[in-house]
């Protein structure tokens, strides 16, 4: 039986990456492989167990959300700790999950190409990726509540399908799966996005000339 | 008003940078991140409930967020790793969504977000011993996609030790501006 760990790289243990790391749980569970979840957030004083899981296994599994077009600061932390230690790697598959809230593959894509270039240097074989965008909107639903969830549903499959016969996988899976809609529809949605934000400052009593608890400068955040 | 913020880890650069901008009685604020202690951001939502607009968590951020609320120019030295920001670097940059404007705002066809504080132009220094051609690639594609979403104008420049001197003076001459 081949082993896979699922390393969590979001703090939160329930929201999108983990409904993403179930998925790839479920798919792989039942085609011969041992799964493990791990999250890297309660590991960060300690990374054993994890370093301990990647020395084991056959494949890795990253799955994270996009902070500012990449992954969070600590999977940095992770990668650096990782190759300090790199008597763990030797020759895994690696493959990436990147979920973020702007619709746009582009967006989130640096994310995976740290990655591949991370196992370039230290001895992981990268085998490619999936984005997710909206995937802040998701909030830990399933994949076909996404305005494009077919897509998305579709293309994450045969990722997943990619990762049980340890293939490479092509970025055009998540480039098809990406929602395209004309402009109007964006400029719509930042409109609507932006009554919500402005009613729940209302409701929380935030008046749209407060300043931030940072400034002292008088500029409105 | 020019705020420099730099991981010493590895470089110098942004020292360098900060004592010809001072030199040449450029306004700057210089903030290394060596004794800096920014905690992760634990998505937790606190900033958009609980403590409005701010972190909950008590750190670092603290000293470093109020100074780039009254910034022109974000300027990020960073050693890059694979093709990214530092990690000390990154754990800053992970937080500005605190200070950023929560709003959309439709640019070139596609949604944007708003800009950090006043900031306007964002320059982005990576720093790398010697750099190998994909990773300069990955390291442009980030910064151009962190100018993209922030809605703002920047830059990003590539050093390492054969370009220093020369980089130096275009880069004054360049914030100067």
């Amino acid at each position: 039986m081949k082993k896979v760990v699922i390393i969590n790289l979001s703090p939160r243990k329930k929201g999108t990456s983990m409904m993403l790391a179930n998925r790839c749980r479920e798919f792989l569970s039942v085609r011969d492989y041992q799964v493990e979840i791990l999250h890297l957030y309660p590991n960060l004083k300690n990374l054993s167990p994890l370093l301990a899981a990647i020395n084991e296994v056959q494949s890795i599994i990253m799955v994270g959300p996009c902070y500012i077009n990449t992954y969070p600061a600590d999977t940095v932390y992770l990668l650096e700790e990782l190759e300090k230690n790199r008597d763990v790697l030797h020759g895994q598959d690696l493959y990436g999950i990147i979920q973020g809230g702007m619709p746009y593959v582009h967006t989130h894509e640096s994310g995976l190409k740290m990655l591949e270039l991370f196992a370039g240097e230290n001895d992981l074989s990268f085998k490619g990726g999936f984005v997710i965008g909206m995937g802040a909107m998701l909030n830990g639903q399933p994949l076909d509540k996404l305005l494009n969830g077919k897509k998305a549903e579709r293309g994450f499959q045969y990722f997943l399908e990619n990762v049980a016969k340890q293939e490479n996988s092509s970025s055009e899976l998540y480039h098809q799966a990406q929602l395209k809609m004309p402009g109007m529809v964006y400029y719509l949605m930042a409109k609507m996005m932006n009554r919500k934000i402005d009613k729940e400052r209302r409701g929380k009593g935030i008046g749209d000339q407060v300043k931030s608890p940072y400034d002292n400068t008088g500029i409105n955040y | 008003m020019i705020t420099i913020l730099s991981d010493h880890t590895r470089q110098e650069v942004g020292e360098r940078l900060d004592k010809k901008l001072r030199e040449r009685k450029i306004a700057t604020e210089f903030i290394s991140l060596t004794d800096m202690n920014v905690g992760p951001c634990y998505s937790c939502g606190g900033c958009t409930d609980k403590t409005y607009g701010q972190c909950i968590h008590r750190d670092d951020g603290d000293i470093i967020l109020p100074k780039l609320m009254r910034t022109d120019v974000l300027v990020m030295v960073t050693p890059v790793k694979w093709g990214s920001y530092s990690f000390k670097t990154k754990r800053v940059f992970d937080k500005c969504a605190v200070i950023g404007d929560r709003h959309y705002y439709y640019k070139n066809g596609e949604l944007v977000k708003g800009k950090i504080g006043r900031v306007h132009t964002f320059v982005a220094i990576g720093v790398k011993d010697q750099w190998q051609n994909d990773e300069k690639s990955a390291f442009e594609n980030l910064v151009a996609e962190n100018i993209k979403i922030m809605n703002i104008k920047g830059r990003v420049h590539l050093v390492d030790a054969s370009n220093i001197s020369v980089f130096l003076d275009s880069a004054v001459e360049d914030l100067n501006q």
